[in-house]
Protein backbone atom coordinates (compact mmCIF):
# COMPACT_ATOMS: atom_id res chain seq x y z
CA UNK A 1 0.00 0.00 0.00
CA UNK A 2 2.76 2.40 0.96
CA UNK A 3 4.59 1.61 -2.29
CA UNK A 4 1.50 2.43 -4.31
CA UNK A 5 1.05 5.76 -2.53
CA UNK A 6 4.72 6.65 -3.05
CA UNK A 7 4.58 5.77 -6.78
CA UNK A 8 1.41 7.84 -7.20
CA UNK A 9 3.02 10.82 -5.47
CA UNK A 10 6.15 10.52 -7.58
CA UNK A 11 4.12 10.32 -10.79
CA UNK A 12 2.00 13.27 -9.73
CA UNK A 13 5.10 15.26 -8.95
CA UNK A 14 6.67 14.57 -12.34
CA UNK A 15 3.44 15.51 -14.16
CA UNK A 16 3.29 18.78 -12.20
CA UNK A 17 6.92 19.55 -13.01
CA UNK A 18 6.30 18.78 -16.68
CA UNK A 19 3.23 21.04 -16.78
CA UNK A 20 5.10 23.85 -15.04
CA UNK A 21 7.94 23.54 -17.52
CA UNK A 22 5.53 23.57 -20.45
CA UNK A 23 3.73 26.60 -19.01
CA UNK A 24 7.01 28.50 -18.62
CA UNK A 25 7.93 27.66 -22.18
CA UNK A 26 4.57 28.87 -23.49
CA UNK A 27 4.88 32.09 -21.46
CA UNK A 28 8.39 32.66 -22.81
CA UNK A 29 7.18 32.10 -26.36
CA UNK A 30 4.30 34.56 -25.83
CA UNK A 31 6.74 37.12 -24.40
CA UNK A 32 9.13 36.80 -27.33
CA UNK A 33 6.33 37.09 -29.90
CA UNK A 34 4.96 40.13 -28.03
CA UNK A 35 8.39 41.80 -28.00
CA UNK A 36 8.95 41.09 -31.69
CA UNK A 37 5.54 42.45 -32.64
CA UNK A 38 6.05 45.49 -30.37
CA UNK A 39 9.39 46.12 -32.08
CA UNK A 40 7.66 46.15 -35.46
CA UNK A 41 5.42 48.92 -34.11
CA UNK A 42 8.06 50.77 -32.08
CA UNK A 43 10.47 51.48 -34.97
CA UNK A 44 8.01 53.39 -37.23
CA UNK A 45 6.24 54.99 -34.28
CA UNK A 46 9.58 56.23 -32.92
CA UNK A 47 10.14 58.06 -36.21
CA UNK A 48 6.59 59.42 -36.33
CA UNK A 49 6.93 60.76 -32.77
CA UNK A 50 10.29 62.36 -33.58
CA UNK A 51 8.92 63.98 -36.74
CA UNK A 52 5.95 65.28 -34.77
CA UNK A 53 8.37 66.85 -32.30
CA UNK A 54 7.84 64.43 -29.40
CA UNK A 55 10.43 62.19 -27.83
CA UNK A 56 10.79 58.94 -29.74
CA UNK A 57 10.71 57.12 -26.41
CA UNK A 58 6.93 57.65 -26.40
CA UNK A 59 6.75 54.75 -28.81
CA UNK A 60 7.90 52.41 -26.02
CA UNK A 61 4.27 52.49 -24.84
CA UNK A 62 3.80 49.76 -27.45
CA UNK A 63 5.43 47.44 -24.92
CA UNK A 64 2.36 47.82 -22.71
CA UNK A 65 0.00 45.02 -23.72
CA UNK A 66 -3.46 45.84 -25.14
CA UNK A 67 -3.67 49.58 -24.32
CA UNK A 68 -0.12 50.71 -25.16
CA UNK A 69 -0.84 51.41 -28.82
CA UNK A 70 -3.94 53.38 -27.91
CA UNK A 71 -1.93 55.59 -25.53
CA UNK A 72 0.61 56.46 -28.25
CA UNK A 73 -2.13 57.08 -30.80
CA UNK A 74 -4.08 59.27 -28.38
CA UNK A 75 -1.01 61.41 -27.63
CA UNK A 76 -0.30 61.86 -31.34
CA UNK A 77 -3.94 62.47 -32.23
CA UNK A 78 -5.10 64.83 -29.49
CA UNK A 79 -2.06 66.96 -28.63
CA UNK A 80 -0.50 69.80 -30.57
CA UNK A 81 2.61 68.64 -32.41
CA UNK A 82 5.62 70.66 -31.24
CA UNK A 83 7.21 70.38 -34.70
CA UNK A 84 4.14 71.82 -36.36
CA UNK A 85 1.08 70.44 -38.08
CA UNK A 86 -0.01 70.60 -41.69
CA UNK A 87 -2.39 73.48 -41.11
CA UNK A 88 -2.29 76.16 -40.01
CA UNK A 89 0.97 76.06 -38.06
CA UNK A 90 3.37 74.91 -40.78
CA UNK A 91 5.48 77.68 -42.27
CA UNK B 1 -27.64 54.88 -25.06
CA UNK B 2 -27.54 52.34 -22.26
CA UNK B 3 -30.00 50.22 -24.15
CA UNK B 4 -27.86 50.44 -27.28
CA UNK B 5 -24.72 49.34 -25.46
CA UNK B 6 -26.59 46.49 -23.82
CA UNK B 7 -28.01 45.42 -27.18
CA UNK B 8 -24.59 45.64 -28.77
CA UNK B 9 -23.02 43.55 -26.04
CA UNK B 10 -25.80 41.01 -26.37
CA UNK B 11 -25.25 40.87 -30.09
CA UNK B 12 -21.46 40.70 -30.12
CA UNK B 13 -20.58 39.60 -26.63
CA UNK B 14 -18.62 41.87 -24.28
CA UNK B 15 -15.35 41.12 -26.07
CA UNK B 16 -16.83 41.92 -29.46
CA UNK B 17 -18.32 45.20 -28.24
CA UNK B 18 -15.01 46.28 -26.73
CA UNK B 19 -13.25 45.39 -29.99
CA UNK B 20 -15.74 47.48 -31.94
CA UNK B 21 -15.29 50.48 -29.64
CA UNK B 22 -11.49 50.10 -29.82
CA UNK B 23 -11.64 49.92 -33.60
CA UNK B 24 -13.76 53.08 -33.85
CA UNK B 25 -11.42 54.91 -31.44
CA UNK B 26 -8.34 53.78 -33.37
CA UNK B 27 -9.88 54.83 -36.69
CA UNK B 28 -10.77 58.26 -35.30
CA UNK B 29 -7.27 58.78 -33.89
CA UNK B 30 -5.62 57.58 -37.10
CA UNK B 31 -7.78 60.07 -39.03
CA UNK B 32 -6.52 62.91 -36.83
CA UNK B 33 -2.86 61.82 -36.96
CA UNK B 34 -2.63 61.62 -40.76
CA UNK B 35 -4.46 64.94 -41.08
CA UNK B 36 -1.80 66.57 -38.90
CA UNK B 37 0.82 65.20 -41.29
CA UNK B 38 -1.05 66.77 -44.20
CA UNK B 39 -2.62 63.62 -45.64
CA UNK B 40 -6.36 63.10 -46.11
CA UNK B 41 -7.96 61.78 -42.93
CA UNK B 42 -9.75 58.95 -44.68
CA UNK B 43 -6.35 57.37 -45.46
CA UNK B 44 -5.73 56.80 -41.76
CA UNK B 45 -9.26 55.65 -41.14
CA UNK B 46 -9.04 53.23 -44.06
CA UNK B 47 -5.74 51.82 -42.84
CA UNK B 48 -7.27 50.92 -39.49
CA UNK B 49 -10.49 49.58 -40.99
CA UNK B 50 -8.39 47.26 -43.19
CA UNK B 51 -7.88 45.13 -40.08
CA UNK B 52 -11.57 44.17 -40.38
CA UNK B 53 -10.97 42.67 -43.80
CA UNK B 54 -9.20 39.55 -44.86
CA UNK B 55 -5.81 41.23 -45.02
CA UNK B 56 -5.67 41.21 -41.23
CA UNK B 57 -2.99 43.25 -39.53
CA UNK B 58 -0.19 42.85 -42.04
CA UNK B 59 -1.28 45.56 -44.48
CA UNK B 60 -1.99 48.19 -41.77
CA UNK B 61 1.45 47.39 -40.34
CA UNK B 62 3.06 47.98 -43.75
CA UNK B 63 1.08 51.21 -44.10
CA UNK B 64 2.35 52.33 -40.68
CA UNK B 65 5.95 51.86 -41.88
CA UNK B 66 5.19 53.69 -45.13
CA UNK B 67 3.58 56.56 -43.21
CA UNK B 68 6.59 56.82 -40.89
CA UNK B 69 9.17 57.05 -43.65
CA UNK B 70 7.30 58.81 -46.47
CA UNK B 71 7.54 62.54 -47.14
CA UNK B 72 4.62 64.21 -45.42
CA UNK B 73 2.79 67.02 -47.26
CA UNK B 74 3.33 69.10 -44.11
CA UNK B 75 7.10 69.00 -44.72
CA UNK B 76 6.80 69.40 -48.49
CA UNK B 77 4.91 72.68 -48.07
CA UNK B 78 7.53 73.95 -45.62
CA UNK B 79 10.41 72.98 -47.92
CA UNK B 80 8.74 74.58 -50.96
CA UNK B 81 8.28 77.80 -49.05
CA UNK B 82 11.86 77.69 -47.81
CA UNK B 83 13.08 77.10 -51.37
CA UNK B 84 11.08 80.11 -52.54
CA UNK B 85 12.68 82.22 -49.81
CA UNK B 86 16.12 80.86 -50.69
CA UNK B 87 15.64 81.62 -54.38
CA UNK B 88 14.75 85.18 -53.53
CA UNK B 89 17.87 85.57 -51.39
CA UNK B 90 20.08 84.14 -54.13
CA UNK B 91 19.00 86.80 -56.60
CA UNK B 92 21.66 89.36 -57.66
CA UNK B 93 21.92 92.28 -55.29
CA UNK B 94 21.05 94.78 -58.03
CA UNK B 95 17.70 93.05 -58.47
CA UNK B 96 16.96 92.73 -54.79
CA UNK B 97 13.72 94.52 -54.03
CA UNK B 98 13.96 97.38 -51.59
CA UNK B 99 13.21 96.48 -47.99
CA UNK B 100 9.58 96.68 -47.15
CA UNK B 101 8.09 97.99 -43.98
CA UNK B 102 9.97 97.05 -40.78
CA UNK B 103 9.62 93.33 -40.29
CA UNK B 104 12.64 92.62 -38.12
CA UNK B 105 13.09 90.15 -35.33
CA UNK B 106 15.41 90.16 -32.38
CA UNK B 107 17.13 87.23 -30.69
CA UNK B 108 18.74 88.07 -27.37
CA UNK B 109 20.53 85.92 -24.84
CA UNK B 110 23.88 84.35 -23.99
CA UNK B 111 25.55 87.75 -24.13
CA UNK B 112 24.52 88.50 -27.72
CA UNK B 113 21.73 90.41 -29.37
CA UNK B 114 20.99 89.47 -32.96
CA UNK B 115 18.77 91.60 -35.17
CA UNK B 116 17.18 89.95 -38.19
CA UNK B 117 16.25 92.78 -40.47
CA UNK B 118 16.98 93.89 -44.01
CA UNK B 119 16.40 92.62 -47.51
CA UNK B 120 17.74 89.11 -46.87
CA UNK B 121 15.27 86.28 -46.51
CA UNK B 122 17.75 83.69 -45.28
CA UNK B 123 20.04 84.01 -42.26
CA UNK B 124 22.54 81.60 -40.80
CA UNK B 125 23.10 81.10 -37.08
CA UNK B 126 26.71 80.15 -36.56
CA UNK B 127 29.16 79.72 -33.71
CA UNK B 128 31.90 81.29 -35.85
CA UNK B 129 32.43 85.04 -36.20
CA UNK B 130 30.04 86.55 -38.76
CA UNK B 131 31.93 87.10 -42.01
CA UNK B 132 29.28 87.36 -44.69
CA UNK B 133 26.01 89.24 -44.87
CA UNK B 134 23.25 87.15 -43.40
CA UNK B 135 25.43 85.41 -40.83
CA UNK B 136 24.50 85.79 -37.19
CA UNK B 137 27.23 84.86 -34.75
CA UNK B 138 26.54 83.17 -31.42
CA UNK B 139 30.06 82.65 -30.10
CA UNK B 140 29.71 79.49 -28.08
CA UNK B 141 31.42 76.09 -28.47
CA UNK B 142 28.07 74.29 -28.37
CA UNK B 143 26.84 76.21 -31.43
CA UNK B 144 27.58 74.63 -34.81
CA UNK B 145 29.33 76.37 -37.69
CA UNK B 146 26.73 76.82 -39.15
CA UNK B 147 24.06 75.68 -36.73
CA UNK B 148 20.62 76.65 -38.03
CA UNK B 149 18.94 78.62 -40.78
CA UNK B 150 16.46 81.42 -40.16
CA UNK B 151 13.95 82.14 -42.91
CA UNK B 152 11.96 85.35 -43.19
CA UNK B 153 8.67 84.99 -45.04
CA UNK B 154 6.60 88.16 -44.87
CA UNK B 155 5.69 88.72 -41.27
CA UNK B 156 6.74 85.24 -40.27
CA UNK B 157 10.03 83.79 -39.16
CA UNK B 158 11.08 80.19 -39.78
CA UNK B 159 13.85 78.12 -38.25
CA UNK B 160 15.56 75.07 -39.71
CA UNK B 161 18.10 72.92 -37.88
CA UNK B 162 21.17 72.01 -39.90
CA UNK B 163 21.96 68.82 -38.02
CA UNK B 164 24.58 69.91 -35.51
CA UNK B 165 25.21 67.82 -32.38
CA UNK B 166 24.28 70.66 -30.00
CA UNK B 167 20.68 70.56 -31.20
CA UNK B 168 18.07 73.23 -31.75
CA UNK B 169 14.99 73.65 -29.55
CA UNK B 170 11.83 75.70 -29.96
CA UNK B 171 10.30 76.42 -26.57
CA UNK B 172 11.93 73.26 -25.26
CA UNK B 173 10.86 71.00 -28.14
CA UNK B 174 13.68 69.51 -30.21
CA UNK B 175 13.83 70.57 -33.84
CA UNK B 176 15.41 67.95 -36.07
CA UNK B 177 16.78 68.47 -39.59
CA UNK B 178 14.09 66.23 -41.06
CA UNK B 179 11.40 68.53 -39.65
CA UNK B 180 12.45 71.16 -42.20
CA UNK B 181 11.71 74.83 -41.53
CA UNK B 182 9.25 75.51 -38.72
CA UNK B 183 7.29 78.66 -38.06
CA UNK B 184 8.69 80.26 -34.88
CA UNK B 185 6.83 83.57 -35.15
CA UNK B 186 4.85 82.71 -32.02
CA UNK B 187 7.75 81.06 -30.16
CA UNK B 188 9.31 82.55 -27.06
CA UNK B 189 12.69 80.92 -26.52
CA UNK B 190 15.00 79.34 -29.08
CA UNK B 191 17.90 77.23 -27.83
CA UNK B 192 20.91 76.59 -30.03
CA UNK B 193 23.37 74.28 -28.33
CA UNK B 194 23.36 75.50 -24.74
CA UNK B 195 22.58 79.13 -25.59
CA UNK B 196 19.02 80.30 -24.97
CA UNK B 197 17.85 83.15 -27.16
CA UNK B 198 14.66 85.05 -26.45
CA UNK B 199 12.75 85.88 -29.61
CA UNK B 200 10.94 89.17 -29.96
CA UNK B 201 9.71 91.39 -32.73
CA UNK B 202 12.13 94.27 -33.35
CA UNK B 203 10.58 97.70 -33.37
CA UNK B 204 11.08 100.14 -36.26
CA UNK B 205 13.34 102.37 -34.14
CA UNK B 206 15.71 99.51 -33.29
Amino acid sequence: MWHLLRDWALMNHSIMAWLLGLGSLVLLAILIVHLLFALLLIVPTWRICARAGFSGALSLFHLVPVIGSFIVMAILAFSTWPAGEATPRGL
Amino acid sequence: MGFDVAALMGLLGIGGAFTLVAMILAAWMAWRIVEKAGLPGWAGLGAVLLTLTGVGTVVPLILLWVFAFMRWPRDAVAVARAAASGAASAAPMALTPPPAAPRGWRLAGGGVTLVIDGPLNTWLLTGAPAEKPGELSVPDPSVGRPHARLLVAGERLGLEDLGTPGGTFIDGARLLPEHGPRDISAAGVIRVGTVELTLSKARAAE
